[in-house]
């Protein structure tokens, strides 16, 4: 191991005593952060009084009954395989429509010079600093005369809405990075601007995009707020609305927690397999935001 | 030199004014397209942003229950507000809220980035471990906490009495003195990973160099975080703070899921207060006013921060 490393630097500083205290901290850490997680997966195993009477143990045996159930909803009146479409829908419809848009709108700020260019940017920086709730008495009215109230295109709208400028305002930063030579040469071959940005831009920003969207997706699935106050039909909830929402039919169901437990692991389980598989350009997109 | 339209009349400066004319011209011919780029993005951001955030400020003035005529009152919804106990509490748990939270999302956050930039032995399991609840939804990760808390059955009163310390058992959201501070507990669990993976890009992003000068001998890791890693990652320090105070400030989720506002108004916040005196009892002008109010502060404390803390960036 060459001499100063991380590692090598680790064992000099990091003596003692100091040193123990340190790793119980992140061992413990670890094991807080991770346990309430496996807890929610565990229960989806277990039934109501086992859940109840024994929390820690282990489930003996392996089923699939409570995601059926709630799923269908054919004894809980609660059809989270609708629910979980109704996310599905929104979150692919907001980041197509959104990163349309950003992209558009980015590029031009980056490359045109136009007047109100600058003020655009200012804008865009003050929108970040305005809480949605301030948006949202207007909006439940305007979007009820528009019809699109318990409509997905509605919330599908609102959600662009709200992540446009942040995606925007960090396209337009990547944009200005783009080596314009490529552009121009294009542009020479008589090309016209939507042709360069379609054929030329665009291909070659698929990663940076991609980043964007992964940036996206998380705020998207997990949204109550707005889900809350526009979608107000049984049929019309999303995930995180149905969650928040969690009410069995009583009388008809016997178990209760294990239904919830599933449902939540519905809400779960595709976000944990998106992390896995996009660890990294998941860090580096959340850090990327927070640096601008 | 270019002639003028011999038509255009001979006075001075004529020459110059259809100069400036063409010049005009030309100018809006290369800004069109680029004002059809940002057509859409501006018009949706005009109709669902601009329109409905300006509407609000113009609500904040009237009565209105929604159907029917919107009486114009003045300052009467603000008048009231200030008069208003529950509003005041809300106000004041937001700030408590965004004082707490972010504290120990971002004291954690740095500890755990120190930590994990030493590379000590597993790094990458605590990386990810202390990473993961950041992706979970807010809604999911409330209703799981909610029923860790159950008084009778939660994992925590469960746990209490188990190891026969049944005593400290405690009606965690069902009593007002500990309710918000149980509720706290959950976004510093579920974010810290948050600032811990932003801060730890920033301390690996200072020159391996300005590391190597600083581990001399005698120097203390805590000096050396305070001195030399803290000053080198100031920008990205403010940074992620700032976005944890916003984020505290708008609280909505949580609150909804866990409490909903009780016992006894003990952990209403702003952001909630403005959804329940709207729409569930129908009061949306006062309403509104409760939102500009929301809205001023979350601006205030956004500007603040932009304007003293400044991102500059730090030249190594």
């Amino acid at each position: 191991m060459a001499i100063g490393t991380p590692e090598h630097v680790a064992t000099r500083l990091f003596g003692g005593s100091l040193r123990s205290i340190v790793y119980a901290l992140l061992i413990s850490g670890a094991l807080v952060e991770v346990y309430p997680i496996f807890f929610l997966l565990m229960n989806t195993q277990k039934t109501d009084t086992e859940i109840l009477n024994t929390p820690f143990a282990l489930p003996t045996r392996l089923t699939l009954a409570g995601f059926k159930d709630v799923w269908t909803g054919d004894r809980t009146g609660m059809f989270f395989g609708r629910y979980f479409l109704n996310s599905l829908v929104v979150v692919v419809a907001t980041l197509i429509f959104m990163l349309a848009v950003s992209c558009l709108c980015a590029y031009a700020m980056a490359r045109g010079q136009f007047p109100g260019n600058a003020a655009l940017h200012q804008t865009l920086l003050l929108t970040l600093a305005v809480p949605a709730h301030a948006l949202a008495i207007p909006l439940y009215f305007f979007m009820g005369r528009l019809g699109l109230r318990n409509s997905l295109m509605g919330l599908t709208l609102v959600y662009t809405t709200l992540g446009a400028p942040f995606t925007i305002i960090l396209m337009r930063a990547y944009f200005m990075r783009f080596p314009i030579e490529l552009e121009d040469a294009a542009r020479i071959d008589g090309c016209s601007r939507l042709g360069v940005f379609i054929r030329i831009v665009l291909p070659i920003s698929r990663g940076s995009i991609a980043g964007m969207a992964i940036i996206n997706i998380n705020w998207i699935w997990s949204e109550l707020f707005f889900a809350l106050i526009l979608m107000n039909r049984l049929d019309m909830r999303t995930l995180p609305l149905a969650i928040a929402m969690y009410k069995p039919a009583q009388m008809t169901v016997e178990t209760v927690l294990q239904l919830q437990y599933s449902a939540m692991a519905i809400a779960t389980i595709p976000v944990l397999i998106m992390f896995f598989l996009f660890q990294q350009q998941i860090a580096q997109g959340m850090t990327a935001g927070a640096f601008k | 030199m270019a002639r003028a339209d011999p038509t255009e009349p001979r006075v001075g400066g004529g020459e110059g004014r259809a100069a400036s004319a063409r010049t005009w011209q030309t100018k809006l011919r290369d800004a069109l397209p680029w004002y059809l780029f940002i057509a859409p993005a501006v018009i949706l951001l005009a109709a669902l942003f601009a329109y409905p955030l300006f509407d609000t400020l113009r609500l904040a003035f009237y009565k209105w229950g929604g159907l029917g005529r919107q009486e114009f009152v003045g300052l009467q919804n603000f008048r009231r507000l200030f008069a208003d106990e529950i509003f005041w509490l809300a106000l004041r748990n937001s700030f408590i809220f965004a004082i707490v939270v972010p504290f120990g999302t971002v004291s954690l956050g740095l500890f755990l980035a120190v930590a994990i930039s030493r590379r000590l032995k597993g790094w990458q399991v605590y990386r990810i471990a202390f990473f993961i609840p950041v992706m979970i939804s807010g809604v999911v990760v409330a209703t799981l906490w909610a029923n860790m808390y159950e008084y009778n059955s939660g994992l925590f009163n469960t746990v209490l009495r188990g190891i026969g310390v049944g005593g400290l058992a405690q009606n965690w959201l069902g009593d007002r003195k500990i309710a918000l501070w149980s509720i706290m507990l959950v976004p510093v669990w579920q974010h810290m990973g948050f600032p811990m993976i932003v801060l730890l890009a920033a301390i690996e992003g200072i020159p391996q160099d300005l590391h190597d000068a600083a581990t001399v001998d005698g120097v203390s890791e805590p000096q050396r975080v305070w001195y030399l890693i803290l000053p080198l990652i100031r920008p990205v320090f403010a940074s992620i703070t700032m976005l944890q105070i916003i984020g505290a400030m708008k609280v909505f989720d949580l609150v909804l899921v866990m409490t909903k506002g009780g016992p006894a108004f003990s952990t209403e916040v702003l952001g909630y207060y403005v959804f329940e005196t709207a729409f569930r009892s129908g009061h949306f002008g006062y309403g509104s006013a409760i939102a500009v109010v929301m809205f001023v502060v979350v601006f205030v404390i956004a500007y603040t921060y932009v304007k003293c803390v400044r991102i500059e960036k730090i030249e190594y």
